[in-house]
């Protein structure tokens, strides 16, 4: 219903269009006219950015529109509208909307003449379902756009925004009723029933016909993800008990259902038994209490869904990927050369698509674009957008001798090199800040990594003392890989090194913690003439 | 019994009750459904009873048969060991007073309401009442079904409240000091009348009351039973002290007052009739069916052949075939139709029914694991401890003073905490005021302010909760909490704003006949309150700002061009009022610092704005009569708050929608060029810029070197060039042609291979034709 200004305002635009918007005038029945200034990022000025961006939150502004002030977008607006309205899937919802408002219109008028609350909290589905439908036209609409420069990440967002803002929206609406309703349990005015049946058939029939002929993606998506709301559940509590005494409706009445048909089917009853009880006992005070209660169903129903597109657009990580991601991270963990993983950030972009950034420790020696391609590959399963930054410590030092050698093979260079280490590292370790590292590590790395390193420098360890133990080399990698990735997970406690470190010593037969420790340059030996094969086992 | 055991919890591996045969327990549930019909009826005879006995007497009498027919049977002197401590006996003493205070609120609340309501009230098992309890607080119910009962059960009693038309009402509105003659009916009928309550609903809240405490006094008394040594022969002990502790008060009374009582021989049947049915029957049956059945189908099906027999004896009480029966107990008493069923009762019954099967079924449901984390080998740990053991682990008092602690420390949730008190406080003035002189304007303003103060709350949430540390979930930190908490109430302003168009709109075509008379002082007071708000809150702006600009030092850059585009603003919207323009600078000078401050700001700006109107227009309308100033003013300030959020509402979405932030474009496209710039780097890909929140902006971004680029270097460059542009949480891929390679090596599929082929292909290119650009 709040859409209806803006529309009427777009379908006569009396903007005068700057340079870029004419350009873009002349073609705007193609659909993919705006990939002309998406492709060209470099040369790109900020003019255009800045005119395309008013476009682009102008188009959100189908949910609240009002926006007065910004002229020219309103041509912006008109022309992406005549974008999407160039698919003739769009004509269907158009329609939709096109009764939804008839029937809103009609609605609010038998509301003021009913004098009814809870018929005007029922009216609040038909606008959710306005919403719904000017949600399902951008999600059309995002399919089209291609990634600009400013949303380097696409336009999936903006149905995650619609999604969010409509709920929300009908959920400031509900607050609005609890309030007035209150405010009406003080003084209870008179309520007229003439029309109240009616506009609960037309509000419901209108509302069904809405949600089950308009396939709307963004909303299926988002009643299936998120979790269930309380109607939802007293509803499956109620049918379960219902199917132990007539299984045949296990079929029907078992699976999840749909929420939005459930609170339109709960709001119509709600106004079935109110206007029941007033016309037969004249109990007006029935009309505030079932207000009251469609209110607090509205609030059920939205709520999870606003929670879940409300943590989609807070960039958190979805809790139901966190097992597999933990899987993924414990996997690169383990691959030969990686430290730590840290600073991982995972979030959803819009519904599903996972973007994600993750900055990776390895050894001085190992090879970046070697740990890079691995970790690419073993993430790129799950995260779809992924940026991995390859991080050494000591670079400056160690870049002498990485930067000449050739990957993946074993030269007797690196013996030599890693002999001329240990007094280098011996130095080092009076940078080090006493603070984050323990007196028992003679050599420990530069302070700010101090703390997670143990886990991986173990290995090289055994290769030093024993160099015939090679073979064992891969199954104890992967045995221990739970636990040192536990510790590598980001959240590990200092505290936790010393004792894995001492744990997998004894194992190795090796006596002392120092031991390990100071041969720090081991691993150029072990580290270099490994990638070969590994390479062959991490291969899926 | 050895079905009973044959169905092992661990032979049979299924967890839950272990279910007796239902023929066997036929009986029992035949007895108690007997039992429960007859407590019904004695209760509705004690109703008549106690019409002519006085309520002590009538109680007295009970206790004194019932005592006497139990220490015939039970014996507690003679048999079972002796009581020899005093302790004990003061211990029974105390339990037998505690029954006579119940008892006496039972049946005085039984004489309020009637026998119908009486039995909806007040009896119920212990089991429905403590599993409502749970329900209703602690967070442990037990699943939706109980919390569904427990929503009955309070639809039942409201629907005794309100919707339950007595006709007993009116007429003991007409001599509320009619028939009770002591002091103690004297001081609860007094007790209710200050309540301000009808007699009947008095006698509902007392029932209620009632009911707890029975609950509470069958809990207590359990361990004293066991001391005792059984249930039977504490009630049987319990009722003869009982007896005699009312012996004084009867024979004071009786001494005192008249009794109305004709014939004590007429009333012997009647009397021994409820002494058995309510006092002897019931108990022992009860114990019986405890034993047999499980406590969950006892209750269940004790409460509800009461509430069926009640319902049914109710329907025939007042007919002509029990006058006779009735003709005995009170020969004088005029037939009227008291207490009679109505809708509501019926309604109230079909609830309690229905929460009481609900509430006393077992909880099927096992204790609720919460999710801790991941055992090594990839499986999901549980943690079972109840939540009612992490509630205790911190005490109420100490939440809100750390949570207060953490609110006073921060300048804005401060800021937010002490305008919200004050909102608060003149907002429950305004309540009641308006209670006081009955004003219903004043009361709706009241709620007005209220629903405003959610708003508030809201704020002052988001600002605690930006300060969490960053967990698993929230990766970044809970900084876009912020950004959210401004999107909504931006959107809450936007919904306040419509309706008050709709209103106005309303109002312009049809204008009201307003009464000027209490607006004035309420607008005033609100203006005030909204004055020092925006005064605080400008401040805050201020304050924020500066801060903001001399603590983080990478915001120097930024700093600079988010003047400029205020610049670009101010000439933008020039034009829309002194206010909007006063608001909308503010805005602009926090841009993107802090949207949660600035949701707030303009919610207490539109309250000033909505103040002042009425002002205005009550000015006007005093002065010249224009009605129509009312709908004009508050047209205007509709658009005023429309306008001032739109400025909100656009930054927040640019954030959300993880625009690159508009005021570090400029920056970040000349970084970008820079960084191609850098010796041995090709080009570079999916350049992401984001503000995650007000301090943290994020960035990613792809680069192609050549092979023989030291990549640590490379690194370090672009992040320090990147920082400049202000970005300061950075990831940097960094991609040489080996990387390719290896790409195409691990990846089995077609179109990976093609893909990284030709981005290699495009790396070649750049490698023999022009290396750097």
């Amino acid at each position: 219903m709040t859409s209806f200004p803006a529309r009427n305002l777009s379908n006569k635009p009396d903007v005068v269009p700057c340079g870029v918007t004419e350009r873009k005038v002349s073609p705007s029945d193609k659909p993919d006219m705006v990939v002309l200034d998406v492709i060209s990022i470099k040369d790109s000025d900020a003019p255009v950015h800045r005119k395309k961006c008013e476009t682009d939150t102008y188009v959100l502004g189908t949910i609240h529109p009002f926006r007065r002030s910004h002229r020219s977008v309103l041509g912006r607006f008109a022309q992406e509208f005549s974008l999407v309205t160039s698919d003739r899937r769009s004509w269907r919802i158009l329609l939709f909307g096109v009764l939804n408002l008839i029937c809103t219109a009609c609605l609010l008028m038998w509301c003021s003449s009913t004098n009814s609350m809870a018929l005007t909290a029922y009216t609040y589905l038909t606008i959710f379902d306005l919403f719904s439908l000017i949600t399902c036209l951008l999600s059309f609409w995002v399919t089209m756009k291609k990634p600009s420069q400013v949303y380097s990440f696409g336009f999936e967002r903006f149905e995650v925004l619609a999604v969010f803002a409509s709920t929300v929206l009908v959920q400031l609406g509900a607050l609005f009723i609890l309030k007035e309703s209150v405010e009406r349990f003080v003084e209870q005015p008179e309520v007229h029933t003439g029309r109240l049946l009616v506009g609960t058939f037309v509000a419901l029939f209108f509302n069904l016909l809405t949600l089950l002929s308009v396939k709307n993606k963004p909303f299926v998506f988002v009643s299936e993800a998120a979790s269930t709301s309380w109607l939802q559940e007293h509803v499956a509590d109620l049918s379960r008990s219902l199917c132990g005494l007539i299984p045949a409706l296990s079929s029907v009445l078992l699976p999840r259902m749909n929420p939005f048909v459930l609170i339109n089917l709960a709001g119509a009853f709600a106004l079935g038994i109110t206007y029941m009880l007033i016309e037969i006992n004249n109990y007006n005070a029935m009309d505030t209490a079932s207000a009251m209660a469609i209110a607090l169903m509205i609030f059920g129903t939205m709520y999870p869904m606003s929670v879940y597109s409300g943590k989609v657009l807070l960039q958190t990580t979805p809790s139901h990927v966190i097992g597999q991601l933990d899987k993924l991270l414990r996997e690169v963990s383990t691959l030969d050369g990686v430290l730590e993983v840290r600073n991982e950030h995972f979030w959803t972009i819009g519904f599903g698509s996972l973007a994600g950034s993750v900055h990776v420790r390895i050894r001085r020696d190992a090879d970046e674009q070697m740990v890079l391609a691995h970790v690419t590959n073993r993430l790129n399963t799950l995260v779809s957008t992924l940026t991995v930054q390859i991080f050494k410590d000591d670079w400056a030092r160690h870049s002498l001798t990485s930067s000449t050698l050739p990957t993946g093979s074993l030269s007797l260079s690196e013996y030599v090199t890693s002999a001329a280490f240990p007094p280098v590292m011996s130095k080092q370790h009076d940078e080090s800040n006493p603070a984050t590292s323990t007196p028992a590590k003679p050599s420990s790395p530069p302070p700010e990594f101090s703390f997670n390193t143990p886990g991986k420098h173990v290995q090289p360890v055994v290769f030093q003392t024993a160099h015939q133990h090679r073979p064992f080399n891969a199954p104890l990698s992967y045995g221990m890989s739970p636990y040192s990735s536990m510790l590598n997970q980001g959240f590990a406690h200092p505290s936790d090194g010393p004792a894995m470190r001492l744990g997998f010593g004894v194992g190795t037969r090796m006596p002392s913690v120092q031991g390990y420790r100071t041969v720090n340059a081991a691993p150029h030996r072990y580290g270099s003439s490994l990638p070969s094969s590994q390479t062959g086992q991490q291969r899926p | 019994m050895d079905e009973k055991y044959s169905s092992n919890v661990i032979s049979g591996g299924k967890l839950g009750r272990v279910e007796a045969p239902n023929a066997r327990l036929t009986r029992y549930i035949v007895l108690l459904y007997f039992t429960k019909l007859l407590k019904a009826f004695g209760i509705f005879e004690s109703y008549d009873l106690l019409k002519v006995v006085h309520i002590v007497q009538f109680l007295f009498i009970l206790k004194m048969g019932c005592a006497v027919i139990l220490i015939f049977f039970q014996k507690p002197f003679s048999s079972g060991k002796m009581i020899p401590k005093r302790q004990v006996w003061i211990k029974i003493l105390k339990h037998a007073v505690m029954s006579c205070i119940i008892s006496l609120l039972g049946f005085f609340g039984l004489t309020l309401c009637g026998p119908l309501r009486t039995l909806l009230l007040f009896e119920h098992s212990d089991l429905v009442v403590i599993s409502l309890l749970s329900v209703l607080f602690t967070s442990s119910g037990g699943g939706p079904s109980k919390t569904r009962g427990a929503a009955f059960f309070i639809i039942a009693v409201i629907c005794l409240l309100l919707f339950d038309n007595d006709d007993l009402m009116a007429k003991m509105a007409e001599h509320p000091e009619g028939h009770h003659d002591s002091a103690l009916t004297h001081a609860l009928y007094t007790g209710i009348a200050f309540l301000g309550v009808a007699d009947h609903k008095g006698g509902v809240v007392l029932l209620v009351l009632a009911l707890c405490l029975k609950v509470a006094f069958n809990t207590a008394s359990r361990k004293l039973s066991v001391e005792i040594g059984g249930t039977k022969r504490l009630y049987a002990l319990s009722n003869l002290v009982s007896a005699v502790v009312l012996l004084p008060w009867v024979i004071v009374l009786s001494a005192t007052t008249e009794s109305k009582v004709e014939s004590w021989s007429g009333l012997i049947l009647p009397f021994a009739m409820i002494i058995f049915s309510v006092m002897i029957l019931d108990f022992y049956v009860e114990s019986i069916c405890m034993a047999k059945l499980e406590t969950s189908r006892c209750a269940r099906y004790g409460s509800i052949s009461l509430f069926l027999g009640g319902l049914l004896l109710a329907n025939f009480w007042t007919h002509p075939l029990t006058d006779q029966l009735r003709a005995v107990s009170n020969p004088v008493h005029q037939s009227s139709t008291e207490h009679v069923l109505s809708g509501g009762v019926l309604v109230s019954a079909c609830f309690f029914i229905m929460a009481d099967s609900i509430l006393s079924a077992p909880s099927s449901k096992g204790q609720k694991g919460t999710l801790v984390g991941y055992s090594p080998e990839g499986t999901p740990l549980y943690n079972f401890m109840g939540d009612a053991l992490q509630h205790t682990s911190q005490s109420l008092p100490r939440f809100i003073k750390d949570s207060l602690k953490q609110i006073l420390e921060e300048y804005d949730s401060r800021q937010i905490f002490y305008f919200l008190c004050l909102n608060l406080a003149f907002t429950f003035v305004e309540l009641f005021y308006g209670v006081w002189t009955n004003s219903l304007g004043l009361i709706s303003d009241g709620f007005h302010m209220l629903f405003d103060c959610s708003a508030l709350v809201l704020g002052l949430f988001a600002a605690l909760m930006t300060r969490w540390k960053a967990t698993r979930i929230y990766s970044y930190g809970y900084g876009r909490v912020e950004i959210l908490s401004g999107f909504i109430n931006g959107l809450f302003l936007m919904v306040i704003a419509f309706f008050v168009f709709v209103e106005s709109v309303t109002r312009l075509i049809d204008p009201p006949n307003i009464n000027t008379d209490m607006l004035t002082p309420v607008s005033v007071g609100g203006l005030l309150v909204n004055l020092v708000g925006i005064c605080a809150f400008s401040h805050a702006h201020s304050h924020g700002a500066s801060k903001g600009s001399c603590s983080g030092h990478d915001h120097g850059h930024g700093h600079g061009s988010a003047e400029h585009s205020h610049g670009g603003h101010g000439h933008s919207h020039g034009g829309h009022g002194h206010s909007h323009g006063h608001g909308h600078s503010h805005g602009s000078a926090g841009e993107g610092m802090n949207a949660n401050m600035r949701g707030v700001y303009l919610h207490v700006l539109a309250d000033t704005l909505g103040s002042v109107g009425v002002i205005i227009s009550t000015i006007l309308i005093r002065q010249f009569g224009w009605l129509i100033a009312d709908p004009i003013c508050s047209l205007f300030i509709a658009t005023l708050i429309f306008l001032s959020v739109i400025p909100l509402l656009k930054d927040a979405c640019e954030v959300l929608l993880l625009r690159t932030p508009p005021q570090h474009e400029k920056d970040l496209n000349f970084a970008l060029e820079k960084i191609q710039k850098i010796e041995g780097v090709l080009s570079y890909r999916d350049p992401h810029v984001w503000r995650h929140s007000a301090s943290v902006i994020a960035g990613t971004i792809h680069l192609q070197l050549m092979s023989d680029v030291v990549e640590q270097r490379v690194i370090q460059q672009v992040s320090a060039v990147l920082k400049d542009a202000g970005v300061n949480n950075l990831t940097i891929q960094l991609e040489k042609e080996a990387y390719f390679q290896h790409m195409s090596g691990l990846s089995t599929g077609f179109h990976e291979v093609l893909t990284m082929t030709q981005q290699m292909e495009s790396m070649k290119y750049y490698k023999d034709g022009t290396c750097i650009m």
